[in-house]
């Protein structure tokens, strides 16, 4: 076997209301002061309202509350919440959304530690030591930022995300609780559950980094995600599903943060970049797409998944996983989700705006882990063939 | 440790460095790209910065350097030794903490491929300083 190394350091707490006992945890890491972030969204609907009540009644707050992350946060939003913060004299932060906000609170947490410019920390490994304690609470089930070691927050000027990756940024704790997911739109639940979904694919397939740790995680949050998404889009309060597509998300948050994406998620941060798509949605249209692309690099990856979650009964590795690809559209179509890049949002473009993008996807963080070698004319023809 | 000394590291680093410079299909590309990249050494330290910024030629600088670099790259210079032989995944050295890169990701990962054709000159610069048995070692 290969040597490997297996980041986990987040401590997971699942539960229907949950959240409900956040000050315990928040207490535990030494936390006095907590900095709320969160969106408007989940502020308005009461989303945030238990967590606000368990810090209150331990007396750790309500110091402050910035709930104005907007999707896709930008430099801009995370300085003006920095700058409350430090007013508020916070001392630890708790995260109460999906990826956006999530991402927001860790370079928060960045810039309220060391103090000085986001962007001095900006890289792989670059921070020098452990942050102010941060707790996470996904209201969505997709992006697995609650386990991940890294955040991506938008330079709106320059097009492009910043991204930050380093050990210290895994929050120190994760709150599971899928009543809080439950009003999240049919939509949104199904795009963020394909996100969790080609995180588990992706990680899967990159054999350069993925362990065997890796790979049983990343398998298992598959299981769940074809087993209960469909549920969880059709119903929001079903409870169970909404449960199981929690975990499976974190799972395969776990999954990638440690072995790695790949070519989807190098072209979903490409066109989220330039046309404002939501990450989850562009994935899964890229996801066929990509998974064709790299059938021939690890058919036997695919092939594994493809058996384990029932859907091929076929010997041959090329055939199952064919399947999987099959088996993939089939699930899009269950849960209603687009498969064109125009149904997205994403407008025609002409070949030198296409070569710019397809530019972006090949030097794209995302893609070092790919399994298969990809040039600008491969990530072209995957754009037009899935426009 | 590869290197035994701050000098020797210096000395392989700067041969190298000056025959991509001298390269064309490598020096151009750096060139065009604009970047200032500086590579931080440690067991023996060192410090290399390729300066491409003028758009017109190469600089390559050892030791302290004024102006800002785009990006950093750290690392123990044995590391960057394993790199040159080809035999470091870069996804794998970023995992495992062993390759610390500081600045716009995307940028640095965009020279990768621009460089990779000094893996075959590295090895006659080992033998021109001497180190051939590190050829050897498998
Ligand atoms: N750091 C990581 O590991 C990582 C991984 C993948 C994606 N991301 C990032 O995450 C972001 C996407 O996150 P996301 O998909 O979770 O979406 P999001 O956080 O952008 O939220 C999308 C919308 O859903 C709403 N919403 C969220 N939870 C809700 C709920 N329970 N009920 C009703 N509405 C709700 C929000 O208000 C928002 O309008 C992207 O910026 C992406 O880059 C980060
Ligand atoms: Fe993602």
């Amino acid at each position: 076997m290969l040597p490997f190394t297996f980041h986990a350091p987040t401590r997971i707490l699942f539960g229907e209301h949950t959240a409900g006992s956040i000050a315990d945890v928040v207490k535990e890491f030494g936390g006095k002061k907590s900095f709320i972030v969160t969106d408007a969204n989940l502020f308005k609907a009461g989303v945030v309202a238990p967590i606000i009540e368990s810090l209150e009644a331990a007396g750790l707050g309500r110091t402050a509350i910035f709930d104005q992350v907007p999707p896709d946060s930008d430099i801009r939003c995370v300085n003006s919440a920095v700058a409350m913060a430090a007013e508020g004299g916070c001392d630890n932060i708790v995260a109460v959304g999906g990826g956006s906000v999530i991402d927001t609170a860790k370079v928060v947490n960045i810039c309220l530690t060391y103090g000085g410019d986001m962007l001095d920390y900006q890289g792989l490994n670059n921070l020098p030591s452990k942050l102010s304690p941060l707790v996470c609470v996904p209201t969505t089930a997709g992006t697995g930022s609650e386990v991940s070691l890294v955040a991506m927050i938008k330079d709106a000027e320059e097009r492009k995300k910043l991204l930050f990756g380093s050990r210290f940024l895994a929050p120190d704790a994760a709150i599971l609780d899928p009543c809080l997911v439950v009003g999240l739109p049919p939509r949104l639940t199904a795009a963020t559950g394909f996100d969790a979904l080609t995180h588990s694919l992706e990680a899967l397939a990159a054999v350069s980094t993925s362990s065997v740790i890796s790979d049983a995680l990343a398998l298992e949050a598959a299981k769940l995600i074809f087993e209960h998404l469909p549920a969880a889009t059709a119903d929001g309060a079903d409870l169970e599903a909404r449960s199981h597509t929690l975990v499976a998300s974190t799972m395969a948050g776990l999954a990638f943060t440690n072995a790695g994406v790949g070519i989807v998620h190098a072209m979903a941060h490409a066109t989220g970049a330039r046309f404002g798509t939501h990450h989850g949605m562009t994935n899964a249209v890229y996801l066929p797409y990509g998974l064709e692309f790299n059938l021939s690099a690890v058919p036997d990856k695919y092939a594994l998944a493809a058996r384990f979650l029932g859907i091929s009964r076929s010997a041959d590795d090329e055939r199952a996983a064919m399947d999987l690809v099959d088996g993939v559209r089939k699930l899009m179509q269950r849960c209603h989700l687009p498969s064109r890049l125009r149904e997205i949002g994403v407008p025609d473009i002409a070949e030198g705006e296409l070569a710019e993008l397809a530019e972006a996807a090949v030097t794209d963080p995302a893609i070092m882990f790919n399994p298969r070698e990809a040039t600008v004319e491969d990530i072209g023809g995957i754009f037009k063939g899935a426009f | 440790m590869v290197f035994t000394s701050s000098e020797e590291l210096e000395r392989i680093l700067m041969d190298l460095w000056g025959r991509i410079k001298s390269d064309p299909s490598m020096s151009g590309e750096l060139v065009r790209s604009k970047l200032i990249v500086q590579f931080r050494y440690r067991e023996p330290e060192g410090c290399l910065t390729v300066d491409g910024s003028d758009g017109q030629e190469l600089k390559l600088v050892w030791g302290q350097y004024d102006k800002k670099p785009t990006i950093e790259m750290s690392m123990k210079a044995d590391v960057a030794h394993e790199f040159w032989m080809g035999r470091v995944s870069v996804p794998v050295a970023v995992l495992t903490g062993k390759m610390v890169s500081k600045g716009p990701t995307p940028k640095a990962l965009a020279l990768l491929p621009v460089i990779r054709p000094a893996f075959n000159i590295y090895p006659e610069v080992l033998k021109q300083a001497g180190k051939e048995a590190l050829l050897a070692s498998g």
